[in-house]
């Protein structure tokens, strides 16, 4: 038991003092969910839109349709001349214009009729959400000014729906990518060992290979776990992405991820003769993976000849298991499913890694 | 030769080991007493590594017995490897950790161990404790290697070529370690191609040439039982291959090496004497002369015909 814990200690602080190794390992998947999150993080339901209103004249009717535009949430009222803000609205800042002409309290009190131009851009599809809000506001003024009764009123009934964010998606994908590049890279850390002839020294000692081997993904799986807590506090720190599942849950896919990568690579090392091949072999199975796991993008906006490989990678159901259960994204396979695919590819990796890797 | 079970730490009988078509080792037979220095001699390729790797347990052998420690590595190679202690030619340490920590570490491997600190002391690393690996000198890593070695306090220390690539003033550091192993009971097994290292370092020599044992014994026996004679040597290209030389008094070989010529002689005024006369005759001035005695290289130039090192 002492010489596990010394081996995982003597790993650890390898590690630890390794600068670059600590970058990969914990600034990188920081670094790309503030990229990505920043990027991704426009949420369509706070836009708000830039209404140009102009006032051709101080006027108290003209004031009060200000305030009541001013109310609606989403609005962004700004008052300038006729010409600024027709300019604004050709520039494409300003959603719509309203035009208050002069004189509209005495108009309306002659008992006359007032026209209001609105000015909008045809081609933008927001203008056709706006019009008849802007006819509603005015029509509420009217009924004001002539008195007459509402029959139908609105009652608002608010109900939370599940509203998933672009970095709720993201997050969870990101956690899985950063889970892959652990285990895989890690294995390369046996083949360096190997190349150095760490293992030989070692191997004229009464270690066992099986002690060592367990010190090393013991190690992986620690240091899975220090990431998965970097990643969470920085989602939530950041970009408030909470875990909505049970922590149980989301270790246990963790621990259950981070394994599988960890053999998985060491079945891909296993068949490589120096550190250099190693680390291709690597890339060359990662790389894809990164892309085609529906991480960055849902698996359904990818080309369909893409399908089949996209469904035999473990990264698209750890992927997909730490989405479901982190923060409720709908599932594209059963949980159930997920958990299968990666210890199916857990228990084969494993086994070809010990029967082809060679200590020497 | 009859000697006492309990003095063989080291028995090996007709080993064999081939790599495809190069015969690496190819049948040795010697055994090791408890206590001594026991050196094997030969030139890079000889075998000397192979037959190491063999009786530390990580390399199989094709064919004949070797007992270490009463065991056979091959069929008890953790309780083998538990007590002794190993320093391999090619071997690094993990670059980060101290030297402390490396010490430490592999105690935890071995069911005996020293007090870390004490083993880093005795190889006079204690200025380097927590320096990490990767910072350490040539000859600091061969001493750490050699702690390493001694971590366990085995019984019996294996040590493959420890001074290779040394500078003189680390070698002799070495070499006291080594008598210092030999002085707290140890025995020492150790490789080397360095003919000076030999006859300074160990009890018994075993001469190795293409994987076979060409002499063995102490190096004192060894070159008396070759050479009763001196050697003296001279440079003069005109005389090398010169047939009158073996005609001197005295003289019962002659070498050329190149400009180097070596006379092995039982009378050396004598020899000297004939020499100047003959140098006198033939106009041709003799530089450089030199008088010793015979070594192992000596001894290797004549049983294999080349330099140890070439």
């Amino acid at each position: 038991m002492n010489t596990f814990v010394q081996l995982v200690i003597a790993n650890i602080k390898e590690m630890a003092r390794d600068r670059m190794a600590l970058f990969w390992f914990l600034a990188f998947p920081v670094l790309f969910i503030l990229l990505f999150g920043t990027v991704f993080s426009e949420d369509n339901d706070t836009a708000s839109f830039s209404i140009g209103l102009v006032l051709e004249e101080p006027d108290p009717l003209g004031e009060a349709l200000a305030q009541a535009l001013g109310s609606i949430p989403s609005f962004n009222i700004v008052s300038g001349t006729h010409q600024d803000e027709l300019h604004a609205l050709e520039q494409g800042d300003r959603s719509l214009v309203i035009v208050l002409p002069a004189g509209l309290s005495r108009l309306l009190v002659e008992g006359g009729k007032a026209e209001i131009p609105i000015y909008y851009d045809a081609t933008r599809q927001s203008s056709h959400v706006l019009l008849p809000v802007i006819g509603r506001v005015l029509d509420d003024a009217e009924r004001r000014v002539t008195n007459t009764p509402r029959l139908f009123e609105p009652r608002p009934e608010a109900v939370q729906s599940v509203h998933l964010r672009q970095i709720d998606y993201l997050l969870p994908g990101i956690l899985a990518m950063a889970l892959m590049q652990l285990g895989l890279f890690g294995s390369l850390r046996l083949i360096s060992l190997r190349e150095q002839k760490i293992l030989k020294r070692l191997g004229a000692t009464p270690l066992p290979r099986g002690l060592l081997l367990g010190s090393e993904v013991t190690v992986r799986l620690v240091m899975a776990l220090v990431q998965t807590t970097t990643i969470v506090v920085i989602g939530y720190l950041v970009f408030r992405v909470t875990v909505l599942g049970s922590w149980f849950g989301v270790v246990g896919l963790v621990l259950l991820g981070a394994a599988t990568f960890v053999s998985l690579g060491y079945m891909l090392v296993s068949f490589a003769k120096s550190e250099e091949s190693a680390h291709g072999i690597i890339q060359l199975v990662q790389f894809p993976m990164m892309f085609l796991s529906g991480i960055f993008f849902p698996v359904n906006m990818m080309p369909g000849f893409l399908r089949p490989v996209m469904k035999a990678m473990p990264l698209t159901y750890l992927a997909d298991a730490l989405r479901q259960v982190m923060t409720g994204a709908p599932p594209q396979y059963s949980l159930a499913t997920d958990v299968t695919v990666l210890g199916a590819w857990l228990v084969v990796t494993f086994a070809l890694g010990i029967r082809f890797f060679q200590w020497e | 030769m009859a000697t006492s079970v309990n003095g063989t730490v080291v028995d090996v009988q007709d080993l064999r080991k081939y790599y495809g078509q190069t015969r690496a080792v190819d049948g040795l037979s010697f055994i090791v007493e408890k206590g001594e220095i026991f050196g094997m001699l030969g030139p890079n390729g000889a075998g000397k590594t192979t037959t190491v790797e063999v009786l530390v347990g990580i390399r199989r052998r094709d064919s004949g017995t070797v007992s270490v420690l009463g065991m056979d590595p091959e069929r008890q190679p953790t309780a083998v490897k538990d007590r002794i202690g190993v320093q391999l030619q090619t071997a690094s340490m993990y670059p980060r950790l101290t030297v402390y920590e490396v010490v430490r570490l592999f105690c935890s491997f071995y069911s005996r161990c020293l007090e870390p600190a004490e083993v880093i002391n005795r190889v006079e690393l204690q200025e380097k404790a927590r320096t990490q690996i990767k910072n350490l000198s040539g000859g600091q890593m061969q001493r750490l290697a050699i702690a390493l070695a001694m971590v366990n306090d085995g019984d019996l220390v294996f040590l493959d070529e420890p001074t290779t690539g040394l500078d003189p003033q680390a070698r002799r550091n070495l070499w006291d370690v080594v008598f210092s192993l030999k002085k707290s009971g140890k025995t020492v097994f150790l490789t080397t191609h360095y003919m000076d290292e030999a006859e300074r370092l160990c009890d018994r020599v075993a001469v190795i040439d293409y994987g076979k044992i060409i002499a063995i014994g102490s190096p004192h026996d060894l070159i008396k039982d070759h050479f009763l004679e001196r050697a003296v040597e001279f440079v003069q290209p005109a005389l090398a291959g010169d047939a009158r030389l073996s005609g001197l008094p005295g003289v019962t070989r002659v070498r050329g090496n190149g400009d180097r010529v070596t006379l092995y002689t039982t009378e050396v005024p004598a020899t000297i004497a004939g020499l100047m006369e003959l140098s006198e005759a033939s106009g041709t001035p003799i530089k450089d002369i030199t008088v010793r005695q015979a070594t192992l290289e000596d001894v290797f130039l004549k049983l294999t015909g080349r330099r140890i090192r070439e």
